[in-house]
């Protein structure tokens, strides 16, 4: 194995030190003189509602108000908060059918919390008390809270091009029968000896990134639109801006804060739009909007929830025949991300087993939810909850061992994978199963489950899963870098890719000193300033390491190729004859013939010029690498997951023992961080498996969007875990790495799911699987 | 939906009982209490309003936390839950609130939300107010016109309503010294390990060697407010606590609540579960010596 200076090593993360010493500015710690404060007037009366009357007067005589604005007030283009338009070719976004369906304020609420108005403030205080006076009438409309409501014909349409309130369905053009499928499904049905299948549900998972949203806008005396934003995709933000206000790219500039947490949450625009057109309204003056947890809840896209049908034909020596399957998504009030994750849930399921055929339709249905949109995993851990728990229901109907069945039929090298054409390139699935299965006694505990009895019962399940890094060739994956050698031979890596605290500045910043041979400190990486940096389709997809390593790492070959170059016309010397140690660049084979980095850095810029003769001395100017780099693949992170569990038979409840998560990832730049994807994803994916869920009342008021109603996992409910890093190097990743931000989330779900399963012979088709679930089903 | 700014109202921070209870009279309805203040400064933050709040914190004499074998245990205005926890004296005498301080909330809450808080939040969810119940406890109330003791049993009239008055400020609960061979406990079960109770059970039982002489069964998150369940201490009065007995009242207990569906659990699956929550608290109560047979 290649021996590496600053690759797979625990360095100290760039953002460790500020982030625990209180010294990190979020949006809200932002203060600017003269700043104004936006309270956004949202409708908490009515999910689905028509605005008869709306009015504004007695808010605008509160003390303290300076503009109160209505729709008409704002920009009335319609706009699509998300991004996922800007990362596909103009002739596929025509395919696909993205609509723009949102405003900055609505005369039609679609969801509890709609925006109607808006009150701009001296203070956050005198904005609030003025947004209480606001007064609205309503007409109440039906809500349609399921799929299966609002497809009904006599329903209210949101939208008239998308008939049936259907939002999304796999597009004919691209998708034959709407479906993404390869295979006779009906006819291999025929030769199976055993079919199982269900419908399940899956729930509406809210991030609980730990910054809500938070954003500041000023529209400056140059005309230009700024906006402080946490957001995870500056760039397109930027160009979304840009369309919504209809300026030129060079008039908008996004100026990225530290990120709070992202998940997807901020994939995309969320109260951007806003902010800026509140801004617009009074320009020089900077305005700021803070959110409650309570409204960052319902503004904010979440997991798409909906019901899940499969089914799955074997033949009796367990040879996968056929799935069939259709997730129906209850989409939520606007289109944003209806297409992506409906395509990608079948996506990740096709990408898994080696089926003789296999057939997924996937439809988005506007609904009088909140939005959804993306959410770590991007219908990965919806897939893991249904597809894993059949797989489980085959084994036992065929006899055979999860473990067994999984290694002998997931897809691997020279498949098609989860991108029909695209063959995986590097699978190291089996020994990932192997080692989790030996950490954790796979087959000692599995024989001990079988007969028990009493009150408390044990179970252990698996589930395994593919991923991505990076979208390509489905979006296009881009990112631009350069990186500047500065005199003292250090450097300053440009780029827009963010950290939301997965610690990809770290890893990038440990690609960017191994590549030019320089020490982790000296690296700088300069982001959040959209003027500056090229191209980043922005952080999603698992690719930021992955892509944006890809850019660093191009791009600082560059460097060091101008940099070797340069030493190889001071010494006189081919370049392949030289190497450079501890920043020296030697000529092979001597002792004496060399120069330092520092000295070719310094030339460039200090001395490159005679000042006697005048003379020009080695090549003047400063070495900048560059890269605009697309990757060549997606670099497919396989994972498997053991879960151990214990029910309690006379109250339903079940407390996961222990977790082994064993990750093929290619390879870990910074095993620190690789194994903090794992544990957080951990958490989120039991999370969605035994307790999280968004939901309405009837009328579809929210009943749990805040974090005394919503329960996620705290550290102490936590089971015991490993993370196993299995280490085999993907021929187009960065050194060999593959992604591991969504990964962690996916098996813990399928394998939670299956070890329940396990314990008590039923398994729970809805998730999340409470106690009030299992106790129903136990008890007879 | 919550504000991130608090409504405007009137600090008044008095220096003594007496000039609590002097602007009690003076405010009554309009005003507020504010101890701990982890319930009232959320509810500020939700469509609460009040003119005044009346701060505790500087006013002397309301942090006792006192035990005496014969008078039994004070816990004053201002102790708070994490106090509790430190006393050797409660953790020996009465269990159930120890294990009550154990799980309530979470350390940060723990330091500051007192014991009384709890008690005057009038919910059926509170833990410390339940192992109290239990435990017989009673709440010393003063006004400009005395003190007078109301108990627990007759202390929470619904949802958030208590017998207190609204010129009068609870000083005090008093718990009654354990008679000997009293055991105690409390359990709850939560959707995490930090949440509010989804149901909460406690117990108070007066032992004689495995006879069960006379017994305080309470139970939270059933109804609007905690409750005592008298079927079940009637079962156990007298009798010996086998695991037939324990059967029985695993039975028993679901005809004595009415427990609704909420944003925590429902009623059906409380009604499910309920019996078996009061079994383990028995169990749990008796845990140390074995005495369930």
């Amino acid at each position: 194995m290649t021996e590496y200076a600053v690759i797979g090593k625990k360095v100290e993360r760039v953002d460790a030190r500020i982030k625990v010493m209180g010294g990190a500015l979020y949006a809200a710690d932002i203060q600017m003189a003269g700043m104004l404060y936006g309270k956004i007037v949202r409708c908490y009366d009515y999910a689905h509602a028509r605005v008869t009357g709306l009015d504004l007067s007695e808010a605008a005589k509160c003390p303290g108000v300076v503009t109160v604005l209505g729709p008409e007030d704002v920009t009335t283009k319609a706009y699509n908060a998300s991004v996922l338009d800007m990362m596909v070719s103009t002739d596929m976004r025509t395919v696909l059918g993205d609509i723009d369906d949102q405003n900055i304020f609505t005369d039609h609420v679609k969801h509890y919390g709609d925006a109607i108005a808006a009150i701009i403030a001296i203070s956050e205080e005198a904005a609030e008390r003025a947004a209480e006076k606001v007064k609205a009438t309503y007409e109440e409309l039906p809500v349609y809270l399921t799929a299966e409501a609002s497809k009904q014909p006599d329903a209210i349409q949101f939208r008239p091009e998308k008939p049936g309130n259907l939002a999304f369905q796999l597009p004919e053009m691209a998708f034959p029968n709407n479906s993404y499928a390869w295979g006779d499904v009906d006819k291999s049905f025929a030769d199976a000896d055993i079919i199982v299948e269900d419908t399940f549900y899956v729930p509406k998972q809210k991030q609980c990134q730990m910054e809500p949203g938070n954003y500041i806008a000023l529209y400056d005396d140059q005309q230009r639109l700024n906006c402080w934003t946490s957001t995870q995709m500056p760039k397109l933000v930027q160009k979304k801006l840009a369309n919504l206000f209809e300026l030129p790219m060079t008039r908008v500039k996004i100026n990225q804060t530290v990120i709070g947490g992202g998940f997807g949450a901020r994939l995309g625009m969320v109260l951007e739009p806003e902010t800026c057109a509140l801004a617009m309204a009074v320009p020089g003056r900077p305005v700021k909007i803070l959110s409650t947890r309570e409204e960052d809840w319902v503004t904010s896209p979440s997991r798409h929830p909906g019901k899940y049908w499969m089914r799955m034909g074997f033949k009796k020596d367990g040879t996968p025949v056929a799935c069939d399957a259709k997730f129906e998504n209850y989409k939520g009030a606007y289109y944003v991300d209806a297409s992506g994750t409906a395509f990608t849930t079948g996506a990740w399921l096709g990408g898994m087993y080696k089926f003789d055929s296999l057939r997924y339709h996937g439809e988005s249905y506007y609904t009088n939810q909140s939005i959804c949109g993306a959410f770590r995993g991007y219908g990965n851990p919806q897939t893991n909850f249904v597809m894993e728990q059949l797989v489980d229901r085959g084994c036992v109907e065929l006899g055979v061992d999860p473990i067994e069945w999984r290694k002998k039929w997931h897809k691997t090298i020279g498949d098609d994978g989860w991108c029909m054409g695209v063959p995986y390139n590097s699978c190291a699935l089996d020994e990932c199963l192997d080692r989790a299965a030996a950490a954790i006694g796979w087959a000692e505990k599995r024989e001990k489950y079988k007969h028990q009895s009493g009150n408390i019962r044990r179970g252990i399940g698996v589930a395994v899963m593919n991923h991505t890094s990076g979208a390509m060739p489905m979006l296009l994956e881009h990112t631009v870098c350069d990186v500047i050698l500065h005199q003292d031979a250090t450097a300053t890596l440009n780029l827009a890719c963010s950290d939301m605290g997965q610690g990809s500045h770290t890893t990038l910043r440990q690609v960017a000193a191994e590549t030019l041979g320089f020490n982790y400190e000296d690296i700088y990486i300069a982001t959040g300033n959209s003027d500056a940096a090229g191209f980043d389709i922005g952080a999603h997809a698992s690719r930021t390491l992955y892509v944006g390593g890809g850019a660093v790492k191009q791009a600082c070959e560059d460097a060091r190729r101008q940099l070797f170059d340069r030493a190889a016309l001071e010494l006189e010397e081919e370049v392949g004859n030289l190497y450079m140690e501890d920043k020296i660049i030697h000529v092979k084979g001597t002792s004496n013939k060399s120069i330092s980095v520092q000295t070719l850095t310094d030339q460039g810029i200090n001395n490159f010029m005679n000042p006697e003769t005048g003379e020009l001395i080695g090549q003047p100017g400063q070495i900048k690498g560059y890269a605009s780099f697309f990757p060549p693949h997606n670099a497919p992170p396989f994972g498997a997951t053991i879960a151990e569990v214990e029910v309690d038979m006379e109250t339903g409840e079940v407390r996961v023992l222990q977790l082994v998560n064993a990750h093929d990832v290619g390879k870990a730049i910074h095993p620190g961080v690789v194994e903090g994807q794992l544990d957080g994803g951990a958490q989120q994916g039991l999370g969605m498996v035994l307790t999280e869920e968004t939901y309405y009342d009837d009328k579809g008021i929210c009943l749990n969007n805040s974090f005394t109603d919503y329960k996620m996992l705290g550290p102490s409910d936590m089971p015991k875990m490993t993370n196993i890093l299995v280490e085999d190097a993907d021929p187009t990743g960065p050194f060999g790495a593959k992604s591991v931000g969504e990964a962690g989330i996916v098996p813990p779900v399928g394998a939670t799911a299956n070890a329940i399963f396990n314990a008590i012979g039923i398994q729970i088709l809805e998730a999340p699987i409470t106690p009030e679930k299992v106790l129903k089903a136990i008890i007879i | 939906m919550t504000s991130r700014v608090m409504r405007d109202f009137d600090l008044l921070l008095p220096e003594s009982v007496t000039e609590v209870v002097t602007l009690l009279a003076r405010h009554k309805d309009k005003s507020a209490i504010l101890a701990g203040g982890t319930d009232l400064l959320v509810a500020l933050k939700f469509d609460y309003a009040i003119d005044n709040v009346i701060s505790l914190a500087l006013v002397p004499g309301l942090g006792t936390l006192r035990f005496d074998p014969q008078d039994g245990l004070v816990i004053g205005a201002k102790v708070t839950v994490a106090e509790i926890l430190k006393s050797a004296e409660v953790k020996a005498n009465y269990p159930a609130l120890w294990q009550a301080a154990q799980v309530f909330a979470t350390p940060q809450l723990r330091n500051t939300a007192t014991v009384l808080g709890n008690i005057m939040r009038a919910s059926p969810a509170g833990d410390c107010s339940l192992a109290i119940l239990a435990l017989g406890g009673t709440v010393l109330l003063q006004s400009t016109a005395g003190q007078r003791e109301v108990d627990l049993d007759n202390f929470w009239l619904s949802y958030a309503v208590t017998a207190r008055q609204d010129d009068e400020l609870a000083i005090a609960v008093k718990i009654p010294a354990p008679p000997s061979g009293q055991k105690s406990a409390f359990r709850r079960m939560t959707r995490t390990t930090e949440d509010l109770s989804k149901l909460g059970a406690a117990v108070s039982l007066h032992m004689a060697g495995n006879v069960c002489q006379q017994a305080r069964v309470a139970m939270g998150c059933v109804g609007p407010t905690l409750v005592r369940l008298p079927a079940i201490e009637k079962i156990l009065a007298g009798a010996k606590v086998t695991t037939e007995l324990l059967q029985d009242i695993v039975g028993s207990v679901a005809a004595e609540i009415n427990p609704i569906d909420d944003q925590r659990s429902s009623a059906d699956y409380r009604l499910k579960v309920a019996g078996v929550l009061v079994r383990r608290v028995i169990e749990q109560a008796l845990d140390n010596e074995g005495n369930v047979q």
